[in-house]
């Protein structure tokens, strides 16, 4: 992700990493297993173990170096594509196929995403009616459960959500490190704010037809996950839309610019989702006093949230998601975590573990059950060469 | 009196019609309170140009002018594909730039005097025509309406009762100075054009 070297922050010492990570251990041994015992069936315990051996590497090497962005993208990256391949087995499984058809729509077995929450609040306020053809309590990713651990993260983490929990956001993580230098360096700041001309775009449109407008015309994710029956022309239309988006945003874009694009320059979610960071504790700051305008932070941000104007005020752009790119970039330690309320600058460390753990562990919790059903039907495929149940 | 109450109690759906033409104009265009008012009532007069309208045509004609529900779907899928187009138009629309051609400058200063009110009120217009559920209503009424100024007056008051509800909006006004806001505006406005092409291209098959 960053165009240099990325530079030691403050380590800890070994013992004292071991202390900090001991919680970790604990907490996502818990988070992982989902109950008392260990998984019987070999194709289950494996996944488990290796689930809970990497993470827990994962978070003492971030404490061990004092660097956040390469652990958190060590996990984040495979999260997606663990994410991808177990909904898909599991959709398959449950319908024997990607697409949704009216009948699914209707007895509300629509998984709930997380995208359609920013369309769902004012039809939602205003007319007691969820858009969205799912379940508000039962079967999986119901409307209620969702909402309940996007309040969380948000209080917890901002949009730090982006960086540390979104399985859509480590795909084009992914593609953005393919390259080792950018083909296209230049983006004009105006695209910075379609983001939230597309999260105006779908709020007013969806309240007016009372229709999840984002899911039926603007979703590139569409491509990995579910999508309408191809029955009708406008279908067809819909899912051209869905792919050209897929292939543009998340994958090309970002593999030429080495940035995540369809983030920073599109997901009307990562706009709604930047508002909380106006309520989340830990944010990102510059210090003015140790700032030498390198220019090396603003250049390597992966989602637009650093400029020259806002890096003069101390500070990132509304729509920072914490991925800790320009913390562990900076060679003066002039970007560092903060708690809100402290001076710039104040124990860094500290306010950098205050977000990390929390953060942390919500990517392990939202996604470490993904990546143990990614490689148990990775397995699976290996033993009986199929990877449907 | 019973058109007024027909709008009072139907506002709310009339304005959620048509805040995703209006509110990215308001805020794109930038201007203060009290100018914002002038485009909101240019916006609403189109609107009610395009009621009345369809209303005189629709009494004049009676059952003859009664569509069947395909030209219907396609008229409604026309005028979405229009008022995308407009607001494609509105988003992307910058000042022209100087030019030393005597013809141009002319031309910037006929563009600048005529298209501050001629947009909203165009854009009103295609609103009033496909969008808005009460254009069903008036349709309805007008075709049934024993006099023509009887369809017209009820038409009228039932207008006046729904755009209480949009007096609360040139308040965006008070944001004109972020330009942040106004970028988002005119984007909102490009974003909300394509949706309107493609659910109009949808409508067509």
């Amino acid at each position: 992700m960053a165009d240099a070297t990325l530079t030691a922050a403050a380590p800890h010492t070994l013992l004292k990493s071991s202390l900090l990570a001991l919680p970790m251990v604990l907490l996502s041994g818990l988070m992982l297993l989902g109950g008392p015992n260990l998984p019987r069936d070999p194709l289950r315990l494996a996944p488990f173990l290796a689930v809970y051996l990497f993470v827990n590497v994962l978070f003492f090497r971030m404490l061990r170096t004092g660097r956040t962005e390469r652990y958190r993208a060590a996990f984040f990256i495979p999260f997606a594509v663990a994410f991808v391949i177990s909904f898909l087995s599991n959709l398959i499984e449950a319908r024997g196929s990607m697409q949704l058809t009216a009948g699914d729509m209707a007895s509300g077995r629509t998984p709930f995403c997380h995208m359609v929450i920013p369309m769902t609040l004012v039809p939602a306020a205003l007319t007691r009616t969820i858009i969205f053809p799912g379940s508000l309590l039962r079967g999986f990713a119901p409307v209620a459960g969702m909402f309940v651990i996007w309040i969380g993260a948000s209080l917890a983490l901002g949009r730090g959500f982006c960086a540390w929990g979104c399985f859509f956001g480590g795909l084009e993580d992914g593609f953005s490190r393919l390259r080792r230098r950018p083909r296209v360096r230049h983006i004009a700041k105006v695209w910075s704010y379609l983001p939230y001309a597309v999260l105006v775009a779908i709020v007013l449109t969806s309240a007016a037809s009372l229709t999840p407008t984002y899911c039926m015309w603007l979703c590139p994710f569409k491509a990995v996950t579910e999508f309408p029956a191809l029955t009708s022309t406008v279908a067809r239309f819909q899912a051209g839309i869905f792919l050209s988006l897929f292939l543009g945003l998340v994958i090309v874009l970002p593999v030429l610019t080495r940035k995540r694009t369809q983030c920073g320059l599109f997901c009307p979610f990562g706009a709604f989702q930047s508002f909380t960071n106006k309520v989340s504790p830990v944010d990102v700051r510059i210090d003015r006093e140790r700032c030498t305008d390198c220019n090396k932070c603003v250049n390597s941000c992966p989602t637009f949230s650093l400029d020259r104007e806002s890096a003069d005020r101390g500070g990132t752009r509304l729509s920072c998601c914490k991925c800790g790119t320009c913390v562990d970039l900076c060679a003066k330690g002039a970007a560092s975590y903060h708690v809100r309320g402290t001076p710039v600058g104040w124990a860094p460390e500290r306010a950098r573990l205050l977000f990390i753990y929390p953060a942390f562990l919500f990517l392990v919790t939202f996604g470490g059950g993904m990546l143990q059903e990614a490689l148990h039907r990775v397995l699976l495929l290996a033993s009986t060469g199929r990877m449907i149940r | 009196m019973r058109g007024l109450l027909l709008g009072l109690s139907s506002g709310a759906v009339c304005l959620a019609s048509c805040a995703p033409v209006l509110i990215p104009c308001l805020l794109g265009e930038s201007r203060r309170v009290r100018a914002d008012f002038v485009l909101l009532g240019i916006f609403l007069a189109g609107r009610l140009a395009g009621y009345l309208a369809f209303a005189v045509l629709a009494w004049s004609v009676g059952a003859l002018l009664r569509p069947q529900p395909r030209t219907f779907a396609l008229l409604i899928a026309a005028s979405y594909i229009v008022l995308g187009a407009l607001m494609v138009v509105f988003g992307l629309d910058r000042p022209p730039a100087a030019c030393p051609v005597p013809a141009a400058g002319r031309l910037r200063r006929w563009q600048a005097l005529v298209r501050p009110p001629l947009l909203p009120a165009v854009l009103g217009l295609v609103t009033g025509l496909n969008v808005c559920p009460p254009f069903l209503l008036a349709f309805a009424e007008a075709a049934a309406a024993r006099t023509l100024g009887a369809s017209l007056l009820f038409f009228l008051a039932f207008f006046l009762g729904t755009s209480v509800f949009f007096l609360p909006f040139p308040a965006l006004g008070a944001f004109r100075a972020s330009a942040a806001l106004r970028t988002v505006g005119r984007l909102t406005a490009v974003v909300v054009g394509v949706l309107y092409c493609g659910m109009g291209l949808g409508m067509l098959r």
